[in-house]
């Protein structure tokens, strides 16, 4: 009793574990690492634009975004987006998580958030922050409005860069995003609305009314977004910032795809072409159970592990099979036989003769157990 | 009982005692199941590479559009800085102090090789000048400005130190408004038979609507601006006060458009400000011929201390504003290279792309 109150989580029976670990645990992680990923990558675009403005502003930390806008970035502007992503976001489904258990080696690897890939997602904030005030920069050195009236001018220039940034990260977490809800929906598109809503009502004239020193950029929003230039500007800076992104990611699911990749892509084809194949194997996996008790209950299957009798390839069928084992070596079997269909021919497969000869992969498979 | 993959997942981690109560149980519904219907988008080739190729597709002709539009923009431009000693400005820029209360005036000889129709615009350009720094920027009182009567008695500490001149408020306050270009700047066009014509210049419309008649208002209305501005001052550096800056009652004062040109502050420390509007005549005849043109400049306005450029330009403007490449340019380019990129993507998914065929 105390063990419970005192533990993150508590179950009762050893098979929880299985979806615990191999569902919730794989998605918790999953998602964990997208959202830091993408907070980083957010924040670092967010705030390197100063940087750059500090060459061109004498170094006095002029801030080139509205006030408002930088009290409100973080708390309105993009925050739901990310929240929701790191609500619902799934890779893979469960019933796809549970029957591929290698998708849990990224998690046990460290993967999807380490140093590599925290170096990458600052490059990338880096790189937009650049993009986000170059090119504005070259558009707006010399731009005037359709009525030859000044442009260039300091309010004109924060709202340009801060409809670009959102309108960016919010593609840019659109891309990030596997598993659109209608929650994701709602927060993302939601968002975008929410900005230019609260961008013409701060920038209106009932507030400055009000408040002439705390709102001074009154009648920026709709001078600047009213002009074609800039929203070309903005199509471009959007464009420019989100293919390389793009182009990384397509590569490295075409090139170097992961386990992860190929159970997405056959989730997906699987949903195009129906769920008949399903069923069949439905009926005969069910006649493979194993004792509900805890191991601790009766002698254990430690002896079988560890003499290597379950492992042997001839005791696993060949490849591609459907035929059912011999109780001996029953859940492990199975597994194997699993991994064996993700890749029909595949080095993966555990063959470990006797014992613990092939030094990583036997004892990570003994802990799956 | 094995869990298989199939059944639904509403297995409960519940509290000691083995089983769940049904109490603790939670819903079986699809969001607390994260079992949501969604949209699960996969990167494959058959998406990405189409969107590359209508990106390059799409970005190509608007950039072109865009670079065509930008070179048909006359522009013409004339620093009168007077760096050099051949210039004839020279003299202006070298002995002058604020306090000289003789005008220096000088004029500036140009030709014209193109006529230039419709309207033509006239911008003074000050280059290496940071009206971006962040004191200078905060450097105004946003609420005088507005025709407040409080703040125009008690300038805010922003403005500090151009807020009180010898024990009176300065109106307006601030280092923006205190740092008013001032040059006067006019143009004559040399008649082939040896006259100096002068061109019309239009003060008004210069600033934006919503700055002419939002943001800043005179304080007690437009009309006896001198009484309105009793017990207050000029700033430090100006020749005369604000209810002297333009005769006509609906640009004096605060809401004179050259003033409210200038307080919109720059966002880059080399930028132009609308100066003037020549109205085009009618459609027969251009509103600039070609030609010899002269530029009388009263040099006000010190840069050199800081060395600092000053330039007119003259220029016609089109949809897109005034003539910038740089974005017509940077279409092109990024339309070709993803144009490339979804060529060079398509070869190397053909040749080493994975193919995702798993056993199905």
């Amino acid at each position: 009793m105390q063990a419970v109150l005192a533990s993150d989580y508590s179950f009762a029976q050893f098979q929880y574990l299985r979806r615990l670990l191999l569902v919730h645990g794989r998605w918790s992680y999953f998602r964990m690492c997208n959202f830091l990923g993408y907070f980083f990558y957010k924040n670092f675009a967010f705030t390197l634009v100063h940087f750059w403005y500090g060459f061109f502003c004498g170094f006095s930390a002029q801030a080139v975004y509205d006030q408002w806008f930088i009290t409100l970035f973080n708390i309105i502007y993009t925050s739901l987006p990310v929240l929701a992503m790191g609500l619902f976001d799934q890779d893979v489904n469960d019933q796809n998580s549970l029957r591929y258990p290698s998708l849990y080696k990224p998690g046990q690897q460290n993967l999807l958030f380490n140093k590599r890939q925290f170096f990458l997602c600052t490059l990338q904030g880096v790189t937009t922050s650049f993009l986000l005030f170059f090119i504005p920069y070259g558009a707006f050195s010399a731009v005037v409005k359709e009525d030859g009236s000044n442009f260039s001018d300091q309010q004109t220039f924060a709202v340009t860069i801060a409809t670009t940034l959102v309108i960016v990260v919010s593609v840019q977490i659109g891309l990030d995003t596997h598993y659109w809800t209608a929650v994701n929906h709602l927060f993302v598109w939601g968002s975008l609305i929410v900005y230019f809503a609260i961008l013409f009502s701060m920038q209106s004239y009932g507030l400055f009314g009000l408040f002439p020193n705390n709102f001074p950029f009154i009648g920026a929003a709709y001078n600047c977004l009213s002009e074609k230039g800039v929203w070309l500007v903005i199509l471009l800076t959007t464009t420019v910032c989100v293919v390389p992104g793009l182009v990384v990611s397509f590569l490295k699911v075409d090139l170097f795809s992961t386990l992860t990749d190929k159970v997405r892509y056959l989730q997906q084809s699987r949903k195009r072409h129906g769920p008949q194949e399903q069923s069949l194997r439905r009926v005969r996996r069910t006649s493979s159970r194993r004792s509900g008790y805890a191991f601790s209950h009766q002698q254990g299957y430690g002896e079988l592990i560890t003499s290597g009798k379950n492992m042997r390839r001839s005791t696993v069928s060949s490849a591609c099979s459907l035929e059912k084992t011999t109780n001996g070596s029953n859940w492990i079997g199975n597994v194997l036989k699993r991994k064996n269909e993700v890749s029909c021919s595949s080095q993966e497969f555990i063959a470990a003769p006797e014992g613990n000869s092939s030094a990583t992969k036997t004892p990570r498979q003994q802990r799956t157990d | 009982m094995m869990p298989t993959s199939y059944e639904d997942g509403h297995i409960s981690v519940s509290g000691a005692g083995g089983g769940s109560m049904p109490g603790k149980k939670p819903e079986n519904t699809a969001f607390k199941q994260q079992r949501l219907p969604a949209w699960q988008p996969v990167l494959t080739a058959g998406t990405v590479l189409p969107a590359f190729f209508i990106i390059g597709l799409i970005f190509i002709p608007i950039g072109i559009g865009l670079y065509v539009t930008s070179m048909n923009i006359k522009e013409f431009q004339i620093d009168y800085t007077g760096v050099d000693m051949s210039s004839p400005c020279y003299n202006c820029s070298q002995n002058f102090s604020w306090n000289s209360s003789r005008p220096c005036a000088c004029s500036l000889p140009f030709y014209l090789d193109q006529p230039y129709d419709s309207n033509v615009f006239m911008y003074y350009g000050l280059s290496n000048f940071y009206q971006n720094h962040r004191r200078y920027v905060k450097s105004r009182d946003d609420s005088q400005l507005n025709g407040n009567q409080e703040s125009l008695k008690d300038p805010s500490k922003e403005c500090e130190p151009y807020a009180w001149s010898s024990s009176k408020p300065i109106a307006p306050c601030g280092a923006i408004a205190n740092s008013m270009f001032n040059d006067t700047l006019e143009l004559f066009y040399n008649d082939p038979n040896g006259s100096k014509v002068q061109i019309p210049l239009t003060a008004t419309g210069i600033a934006w609507w919503t700055d002419k008649h939002v943001k800043f208002r005179n304080p007690g209305g437009n009309e006896n601006l001198p009484a309105a501005f009793q017990g207050t001052t000029k700033p430090v550096n100006w020749h005369w006060p604000v209810y002297e800056l333009d005769s006509d009652p609906e640009n004096n004062g605060f809401i004179n458009e050259d003033f409210i040109v200038w307080m919109r502050t720059a966002a880059l420390p080399t930028f132009r400000k609308l100066y003037r509007i020549i109205q085009r005549k009618n459609n027969m005849v251009p509103t600039l011929p070609r030609g010899n043109y002269t530029l009388e400049v009263v040099y006000n306005y010190p840069v050199r201390s800081f060395d600092g450029r000053k330039r007119v330009i003259l220029s016609t403007i089109s949809w897109m504003g005034g003539k910038n490449p740089f974005l017509g340019i940077a279409y092109i380019t990024v339309g070709s290279v993803c144009f490339l990129l979804g060529v060079v993507l398509l070869i190397i998914h053909h040749k080493y792309g994975s193919r995702n065929n798993i056993a199905t």
